[in-house]
């Protein structure tokens, strides 16, 4: 008997130990959370908000262009897979740019994810590149801080190069491409041109937040 | 170098010797500065879960130290994420997919179980260290030769890591270079580690001749 009671008590003693760590490790994980989360939710919206400024410019809006922003869904037009956020500039109610998002599905592996700004006179204010997973250190240059590739665009528009000209340089188009790697521009050029084709075929004007909650 | 210092740096080198934690010694040395956040990501995260694993050392059984283990691990990994995230948002941008990868490095489950669970604090913190900065060089070195091979510069995109000034520290070693793909992508990676490993071998292989030669001279000598 004596010699069972310490082995009884080592058993019972494990699912203690266990579920104390468990508690500890859980009120410091409640704990990091409730400390870090207003910070982090602080800093996605900086982030978020950063990236939008760069495709509409300040001096173009006065509205809460986040408050503001509409759902679209055009897997054909814009490469869609899921509903995605338009957002509109206005200035004292009147549209004045859109930052568009756009899917070019041909990318070197997977989708590649963008954000095209462009003003209501079709010129591209910026271009982000939001997702993708082209290959590092080659396709991934496209990427605004891994190469200045991206900045080529600001400023064209369907007139300027004509249509036909919206390709990379080696398709006989306008376009710088990447040494190395062709496929992953050719995809975002053509994605930046849908993008600037469904800004002049679509009435922005009719968008709003109720009338597409309501589809 | 302290024998301490030397086992866990080269003897027992945790990538060469152990080959634990391949995954993210793998997947994240494409280049330099991947390879370095990454490496002070998983020093950091050994150091505090040695420490932490040792301090709970009075209260851990053989028959639940592994359940104990990957609790206070994720649980020490999440923290340093949501901090991360916090506090040094560009960082995490830029690390983020790597941090939660930490967990699945076995090079940390494998110091608490064979050292820090049976070992004092301090000692414990300063395996986890050693043994993490051979991870973590071997990383680098890696990083360095797939960077090299793969796009003919050191230290590029350092901006992500070190801020601004960074930009200044990209070396373009070998400039008009059109690249070598096949260093960039994941086999490379292998190729990589596999020179590594055979220079390792080789360099001891010559070291036990020595040590032969010199038994050997020492024995005629007193015959």
């Amino acid at each position: 008997m004596s010699q069972q009671k310490p082995s009884n008590k080592s058993i019972w003693s494990l699912p203690v130990i266990l579920a104390v760590i468990t508690v500890i490790t859980s009120a410091v994980l409640m704990l990091t959370h409730e400390l870090t989360k207003d910070t982090i939710e602080q800093q996605r919206l900086e982030a978020r908000l950063k990236s939008l400024q760069r495709l509409l410019p300040e001096q173009l809006f006065n509205n809460d262009v986040i408050a503001d922003a509409v759902t679209i869904f055009e897997p054909e037009q814009l490469g869609h897979r899921k509903p995605k956020q338009l957002f509109i500039a206005k200035k004292d109610g009147t549209i004045t740019a859109l930052a568009i998002p756009v899917v070019a599905r041909n990318g070197y592996s997977g989708d590649i994810e963008l954000m095209v700004g462009v003003t209501v006179a079709g010129k591209i204010t910026d271009v982000a590149i939001i997702n993708h997973k082209e290959t590092p250190g080659l396709g991934d240059l496209i990427e605004r801080n891994k190469s200045d590739w991206l900045q080529q665009f600001p400023g064209h528009s369907l007139e300027n190069p004509e249509q036909k000209n919206w390709k990379v340089k080696k398709d006989g188009g306008q376009f710088d491409q990447i040494t190395a790697a062709t496929i992953t521009p050719r995809a975002v050029v053509a994605a930046i041109k849908k993008a600037l084709l469904y800004q002049q075929s679509t009435n922005f004007e009719s968008m709003t937040n109720e009338a597409i909650k309501d589809v | 170098m302290s024998e301490f210092m030397r086992t866990r740096l080269w003897d027992n080198n945790a990538a060469l010797v152990q080959m634990l934690g391949l995954c993210p010694l793998l997947a994240v040395s494409n280049n330099v500065i991947n390879a370095l956040g990454m490496g002070i990501a998983t020093v950091t995260v050994v150091v505090i879960t040695n420490f932490l694993v040792s301090l709970i050392r009075p209260m851990t059984r053989q028959e639940i130290r592994i359940p104990l283990f990957v609790l206070l691990i994720a649980s020490v990994v999440t923290v340093i994420e949501m901090v991360m995230n916090a506090y040094f948002h560009q960082l995490y941008l830029i690390l983020g997919i790597f941090i939660p990868l930490i967990v699945t490095n076995c090079l940390i489950m494998g110091r608490a179980e064979a050292y820090a669970s049976k070992n004092p604090l301090w000692s414990s913190v300063k395996d986890g260290f050693y043994m993490g900065l051979g991870f973590a060089l071997v990383m680098v070195i890696i990083g360095a030769m797939r960077e090299l091979i793969g796009q003919g510069t050191l230290f590029s995109q350092a901006h992500l890591l070190f801020g601004d000034w960074g930009e200044h520290l990209t070396l373009t070693i070998i400039p008009e270079y059109s690249g070598f793909l096949v260093a960039v992508l994941p086999p490379g990676a292998f190729f990589a580690l596999a020179i590594l490993v055979a220079l390792k071998n080789k360099r001891d292989a010559q070291l036990k001749q020595k040590e032969k030669q010199v038994q050997s001279e020492t024995a005629t000598e007193s015959s």
